[in-house]
């Protein structure tokens, strides 16, 4: 039982990142449709399709969600169905469920009717999420912080949960009008929810301290540092299309003209490529914030705060361990779940951790970091030296042996080192999901090199390698180290989350780079983008080779 | 199940910006309790109280008690005094170590457990 409550607790939270996605990519879709292509009929017809997809999606993994915490609750206190439907959680699943459902719906239909029904549909949805949000379990200023996070869900929605509306719309037909209607609803809904975020930073962390000092406080410092990136890209889009606008103006009588309708397009299909971008972050943010939503509020956190002066001494550098100690010298492996003789999968007591560490334990997981960041820094240099030394192409390569490295060495009490069997070392979920991503590290270097060594096109296989960047760096943003932030948790977290930030920034500079023809006549983030991603694998490097536990 | 995590097992895959998401069940937190962690208590019956930082759903959390004979039994949670706290009552306590074990529903439908240690003279 205890196994499998702990993948469904891991099911859950990534339900729960999922439902925010479809929630911005419906409530999205429709303020889309109705506020953005209105007039555009030509691909009504292709919106409402990935809207009732959306809205589908929506449904069914709120289903799910409802369904997993339902079973953790019945299997864990012994409850029946029947005492458990009337749990908040299951009335907002309910909401969240009907809206989507609404939605889906009515997508196709005609207004005023269609409108109206997908607006209730939303309306539905976003009661759901404010629900189940820290807004509602608060004791003080609960109606307050219930309609700040309303209008941070709508914000949000309405600009992330519309980006993928807008590339569709400007890949099926280059409308500057339409992505000028989407450019001003953005500014408005940045100014919406960065206000709304940060009056809910104010009630929820209040002091510079929480701040820096605990989970949920880094990462609302890592959400505003990607919300940055985001608008950045925004704005040079709208830039982009204020001088298209002008452009246009200035030769309106010319506008059908050949050459024009031509710069016209590559002009548009340029912001296009930049939104997929703009949209790869955007959902990353959303992921950040539902490991956001499963955080304690930084103000209640008030034990084992880190300091400024515990975090300078944690990271200043220090040379990297190059010694193992011997696996024999380890902790004792942790009773399997199953040699439990209670049912609880894992308990704490704030500001006490369970199953300390001993100087081998850190010495190994150090030894360990270091070396895969002398591994990443190295790819990172490669990468860069192959602009002028062809043998340096095969920078992928370096992966396989980061892949060799972590299935012998990233879970010491499994096989090969550890004495659990390999077979039944699939028992615990963190292994299982390690050497998931053992095999998918060994299949993406392999695609990579491929593209590299220009065995395939430079087409779409050249996507997967950023695309793994960038989904791996928001899956690592998502983690959550810290359980009452305990100190040391919170310490490793630091460490981790720069590395998330990194690797994001890396996947999303590539895909840029590979999209986006360079404009010779300007420099602009894409004659960056190429310098960006290597930079970022040897900071990657960088940090892991300074990474301490104690 | 995080809380056994050994962080040597934390993957460098972080290298490699693949690390998944783990349950972080850690929305509620214990802002106070009665008996206190490691606290020593006299008598047969002990009031138990455990406040935390948010609405709690009283009726779908569950509160036991591990004795110094390694059994664990049900607590009966009383009617919530707040809508932040639980209550209940440890009776028949003989002298020993007791761990009180709470697992928590939030009212935005986190689950949280936790353990409060504590002697009995």
């Amino acid at each position: 039982m205890a196994s499998l409550l702990d993948i469904f607790g891991f099911l859950s939270v990534l339900l729960r990142a999922a439902t925010l996605v479809f929630e911005a990519l419906t409530v999205g879709g429709v303020i889309f449709r109705c506020a953005i292509a209105r007039d555009n009929v030509s691909g009504a017809r292709g919106l409402a399709r990935c809207l009732i997809f959306s809205a589908g999606l929506l449904a069914t993994v709120q289903a799910a969600y409802v369904g997993a915490n339902s079973s953790i609750l019945m299997a864990s206190t012994g409850l029946a169905w029947d005492d458990v439907k009337g749990a908040e959680f299951c009335i907002s699943g309910a909401l969240t469920i009907a809206g989507a459902a609404m939605v889906a719906v009515f997508a196709l239909g005609k207004p005023p009717l269609g409108t109206a029904a997908c607006s209730i549909g939303c309306a539905l949805i976003l009661c759901g999420a404010v629900m189940t949000s820290h807004a509602v379990a608060r004791l003080e200023h609960r109606w307050a912080l219930a309609a700040l996070t309303l209008t941070h869900h709508l914000a949000g929605d309405a600009w992330i949960g519309g980006m993928p509306y807008l590339v569709l719309s400007l890949r099926r037909e280059p409308d500057p009008a339409l992505a000028g209607r989407f450019s001003r609803m953005a500014l408005i809904s940045v100014v919406a929810l960065a206000g709304a975020g940060a009056a809910m930073s104010a009630f929820y962390i209040s002091s510079a301290g929480s701040l820096t000092g605990t989970a949920y406080g880094i990462m609302v410092l890592a959400k505003a540092f990607l919300t940055s990136v985001v608008v950045l890209l925004g704005a040079l889009n709208r830039r982009a299309l204020q001088r298209l606008a002008r452009d246009s103006a200035h030769r309106l009588g010319a506008i059908a003209s050949g050459p024009l309708r031509a710069n016209l397009a590559a002009s548009l299909l340029r912001v296009r490529k930049f939104a997929e971008v703009e949209a790869g972050i955007g959902i990353t943010i959303l992921l950040a914030a539902a490991s956001l939503t499963s955080s304690p509020p930084a103000i209640d956190v008030q034990a084992d705060r880190v300091t400024a002066n515990e975090m300078a001494d944690r990271m200043a550098p220090r040379w990297p361990r190059m010694e193992t100690p011997r696996a024999s010298e380890l902790s004792p492996a942790t009773p399997l779940p199953a040699d439990l003789s209670s049912s609880m999968p894992g308990s704490f007591v704030p500001g006490e951790q369970v199953q300390p560490q001993t100087q081998a334990d850190i010495a190994w997981s150090e030894y360990n970091h270091h070396w895969a960041g002398l591994i990443v820094g190295a790819i990172g240099l490669l990468s860069l030296a192959a602009r002028r030394a062809a043998w340096a192409r095969h920078w992928p390569l370096a992966f396989l042996g980061l892949a060799v490295f972590l299935l012998v060495r990233a879970d010491s009490e499994n096989w090969p080192l550890g004495p659990r069997g390999f077979w039944e070392s699939f028992q615990v979920a963190e292994v299982a999901q390690h050497r998931l991503f053992v095999l998918l590290i060994v299949a993406f270097a392999a695609f990579e090199w491929r593209v590299q060594t220009s065995r395939v096109p430079m087409d779409r296989a050249s996507l997967v390698f950023p695309a793994v960047c960038a989904v791996g760096g928001a899956l690592l943003l998502t983690h959550s180290h810290s359980l009452g932030n305990i100190k040391e948790a919170f310490l490793v977290e630091l460490s981790h989350l720069p590395l998330a930030i990194l690797a994001v920034m890396a996947g999303w500079s590539r895909w840029l780079e590979i999209r986006v023809s360079p404009d010779p006549n300007r420099f602009s983030v894409r004659q960056a983008a190429p310098w960006i991603w290597p930079v970022c694998f040897i900071l990657i490097g960088a940090i892991l080779m300074n990474y301490r536990e104690a | 199940m995080q809380i056994h995590l050994k962080t040597r097992n934390y993957p460098t895959f972080a290298a490699a910006m693949m690390l998944c998401a783990c349950p972080a069940w850690a929305h509620a937190i214990l802002m106070g309790a009665s008996p206190a962690a490691h606290q020593i208590v006299s008598g047969k019956t002990v009031p138990i109280k455990l406040r935390f930082n948010s609405r709690i759903d009283g009726k779908r959390s569950k509160l036991t008690l591990l004795g110094p004979d390694g059994k664990e039994r049900p607590l009966i949670v009383e009617s919530q005094p707040a809508s932040d706290t639980l209550a209940a009552k440890a009776e028949g306590l003989t002298p020993g170590s007791y761990v009180l074990r709470w697992q928590v529903l939030a009212a935005d439908g986190h689950i949280t457990r936790g353990e409060v240690p504590f002697k009995a003279q």
